[in-house]
């Protein structure tokens, strides 16, 4: 309601805010207490029970219903997402040889300038030799990454991937976080393979076209 | 010379009792505020013991019990079966045998379920159905054997059956016993076992670290006042727990010199529960001034956080000080004056007095009511816990009057502060939840009766009663600790004018009335007629049968409530919970014991 009067000096003409009203019970604070204490006791009694009787939540499946959802790290662990870039890894030939061509494309992209590519030819009489290169040395320092995925975005052949769920251990030396070459081979992906999805027809397969530039006018 | 002795042991005792209650509770605080908010909380502190050691740890208490629970079996006559077994130990040692058996029973079949059935043993288990349905079966059992050596207690099959229950409860208690420790010894596995104990080593891991923990002295504090502050905050709260009894008298022969024989523990007491030899309060001092001393020493509280405020040279521990002191000194005023009213119908300052007033006729909750509410709150406000926390309140004083400590110094100030919980919950069920009183249960046993009529009646032990007592009363301090940890949880903080103003025009001038109100009831007390007179009595039994029927209720209801089902709802709607359920779930991760 508003107050039509003037009051004071300076004739404000101000609104009547009435004090809230509340009961009886409200205003003794007792009957809330009590009923706050009823929500809280709840929570405690019903998580406390499955605590100790080992009925909680499984902290990942169950974690949108009531009850405690917290995930006691290490011990239990919530994967990560099926996207998440985690460590990298080289994917493989089905000989076992990586997979990577030493073209530089990764490195070139990283903007971290954490990767670093030794290429080297492969021997003479290979069928490879002239057509593609191989990493005499790949190394990467994971201490240096910023796992923005570039490199899997610019690598032609899948040769690198981050899919492998893992993120790197913490070490107490940085010469732990240079991983090179036979260490990124070992890793698995998420779906337990090593080799890539990207089948490739390689120079000598019958379904290879058999380009090879000695044999082409440049 | 034993009576000195006795006197440091009970002193011992009781500091020990409140020091380990207050740093459980402060860990318990942050536990149980963790499970309210659907957290874990500090579990993790963990002793790792080689498998070997933690069998053995697993195993030899258990034999060693079982050779105890034989050893006391077989010491007297009716033991050795020279004499006819009587049916109350019979009952005594059957129930506690099946009520062993099934609860390890059911343990072992909810661990094999967990972890899948591996042997011939695991398999027998599984098929014994649900944890929940062996309880049951158990309940049964122990409710059925009850009704039966009832039945049969006055027939001629009742010796028999007596001597059966006695030697068969006495081996199945023994079998239960190592053989739940066998099983649990040969299901660890592993290189190491980690205990933990549902966290409670974690104070332990608490105390050690403040212990090592640098004690860091800010420049320009008073150093002697500085250091003197967290003792005068630690001590008072500690010894105030002296003159509370935590038992009823024990009662001892007398020595050929007329002292105390400490070997010679009565067996049982007359009715009246007259001590025909010499008496030891369970009670450090029986002070004439009772309760007063407690208003004395826990208002000299205040003089160490009042000190640490001003000590510290920091302008957040003055505002914390002069705040604890403020509210300290305005609550000291009711807390005296809510008690004014019990102490009037106890008749006395002695606080053994008053649980013996109360053990007589009915607990101070139901002749007080609005007295218990009232030195609740002001023994919350007291003890400056949320929500009167406003001398530490960290939104305003960042730590407040014990800012600048750190280390053993802030973990004094911090225990002190549950110590004090403890203790203001030992005065509470002291004063108003009867002490040491367990309902119907006098010196020579338990007798139900309502008035004069006697519903159930049954001789115990001396020792057992006093035993019985003591239980009660942890439970009781435990529980109103309890209470208080859940108020904290509860409410948020009150602002400081709001706090004065709760103190002083609320809870001071219904202290005041409340007394009043009870003078004028006792004096129509006195002059009402003998047949009210005897109302008055049936009415406090009838409060001692609503303890009684409400305990039996609560367990029963608590039982109810362990036994349901868990009921969750799976939701994989992520890629990771999808990795998780491929995983076959995360919960049941390797966690130790």
């Amino acid at each position: 309601m508003a107050n039509t009067k003037p009051l004071g000096p300076r004739n404000v003409v101000g609104k009547v805010v009435e004090r809230p009203k509340r009961a009886v019970g409200v205003q003794t604070y007792v009957p809330e207490i009590a009923k706050g204490l009823g929500i809280t006791m709840g929570h405690f009694f019903k998580n406390t029970k499955e605590m100790v009787l080992g009925q909680r939540n499984d902290p990942v499946l169950e974690s949108m219903d009531d009850g405690v959802n917290t995930v006691s790290y290490p011990e239990q662990r919530r994967p990560y997402p099926e996207r998440f870039r985690g460590v990298h890894r080289l994917t493989q030939r089905p000989s076992g040889d990586p997979k990577c061509v030493a073209c530089l494309c990764c490195s070139t992209a990283c903007p971290a300038q954490c990767i670093h590519i030794v290429p080297a030819e492969y021997a003479v009489g290979d069928p490879r030799r002239g057509y593609e290169r191989y990493p005499a040395e790949f190394v990467i320092d994971e201490l240096r990454c910023v796992f923005c995925g570039f490199c899997v975005e610019a690598c032609p052949v899948d040769a690198i991937r981050m899919d492998t769920g893992l993120h790197p251990a913490p070490y107490d030396s940085r010469e732990q976080f240079i991983f090179k070459k036979d260490l990124l081979m070992q890793f698995k992906g998420r779906d337990g393979t090593q080799e890539s999805g990207n089948t490739r027809h390689e120079p000598g397969d019958p379904t290879h076209p058999g380009v090879t530039r000695e044999h082409q006018p440049h | 010379m034993t009576e000195i002795i006795l006197g440091v042991v009970r002193a011992v005792f009781v500091v020990m009792f409140g020091m380990n209650l207050g740093v459980i509770c402060t860990w318990v605080d942050r536990r149980q505020g963790a499970l309210i908010q659907d957290r874990v909380g500090p579990d993790r502190a963990v002793i790792w013991l080689p498998t070997l050691v933690a069998r053995a740890l697993a195993v030899l208490p258990a034999v060693a019990a079982a050779g105890a629970v034989l050893f006391l079996a077989m010491q007297d006559k009716q033991g050795r079966g020279e004499a006819p077994v009587s049916m109350g130990r019979a009952v005594v040692f059957s129930q506690l045998a099946v009520f062993l058996a099934w609860v390890t029973v059911a343990a072992m079949v909810a661990h094999v379920r967990r972890r899948g059935a591996e042997s011939g043993l695991d398999r027998t288990l599984v098929a014994l159905g649900l944890p929940r349905r062996i309880a049951l079966l158990g309940v049964c059992a122990q409710l059925g054997l009850l009704c039966a050596m009832a039945l049969l207690a006055g027939s001629p099959l009742g010796d028999l059956v007596a001597g059966a229950a006695y030697g068969g409860g006495v081996l199945l208690l023994c079998a239960a016993m190592i053989g739940g420790a066998l099983f649990a010894a040969l299901n660890m596995r592993g290189q190491r076992v980690g205990l933990r104990l549902l966290g409670l080593l974690h104070p332990a891991a608490d105390g050690l670290k403040t212990a090592f923990k640098e004690d860091i002295i800010p420049l320009g504090v008073d150093r002697l006042m500085y250091g003197l502050a967290p003792w005068l905050a630690f001590f008072p709260s500690l010894v105030v727990l002296g003159v509370i009894p935590f038992g009823n008298t024990l009662c001892f022969g007398t020595a050929p010199d007329g002292q105390l024989d400490i070997t010679a523990l009565m067996p049982a007491l007359g009715p009246d529960g007259v001590c025909s030899g010499r008496s030891l309060k369970l009670q450090v001092a029986d002070l004439n001034v009772g309760i007063l001393y407690f208003f004395a020493i826990a208002g000299t509280g205040i003089v160490g956080a009042a000190l640490a405020g001003w000590a510290s040279d920091n302008k957040y521990s003055l505002l914390g000080g002069l705040r604890a002191a403020s509210q300290m000194v305005s609550y000291e005023v009711t807390l005296g004056l809510t008690l004014i009213g019990t102490m009037m119908i106890y008749g006395s300052l002695q606080v053994d007095d008053m649980v013996r007033w109360q053990a007589n006729n009915a607990w101070g909750i139901f002749v007080q009511p609005v007295a218990f509410l009232l030195f609740f709150a002001a023994a919350v406000a007291e003890s400056k816990r949320i929500p009167f926390d406003i001398p530490e309140g960290e939104s305003e004083l960042v730590a407040g009057y014990f800012l600048e400590y750190c280390g053993m110094k802030f973990a004094m100030f911090q225990i002190s502060e549950y110590i004090a919980m403890v203790s203001a919950g030992a005065i509470m069920a002291a004063i108003f939840l009867g002490g040491w009183d367990v309902p119907f249960l006098y010196p020579d046993g338990l007798h139900v009766h309502i008035g004069k009529s006697e519903l159930f009646s049954s001789l115990l032990p001396h020792p057992l009663v006093i035993l019985l007592g003591f239980v009660g009363f942890v439970l009781k301090v435990v529980f109103m600790c309890w209470l208080q940890l859940s108020i904290r949880w509860t409410l948020p903080r009150f602002r400081y004018d709001q706090v004065m103003r709760l103190g002083w025009r609320v809870l001071l001038p219904l202290s005041l009335g409340n007394s009043l109100l009870t003078g004028f009831a006792i004096l129509v007390m006195q002059s009402a007629s003998a047949e009210l007179q005897a109302a008055f009595g049936a009415a406090a039994d009838l409060t001692k049968a609503a303890i009684a029927v409400g305990g039996l209720v609560g367990a029963v209801v608590v039982v109810r409530f362990l036994l349901s089902p868990p009921r969750h709802r799976q939701s994989v709607a992520s890629t990771s919970a999808r990795f998780a359920a491929a995983a076959g779930g995360t919960r049941d991760a390797e966690m130790g014991a």
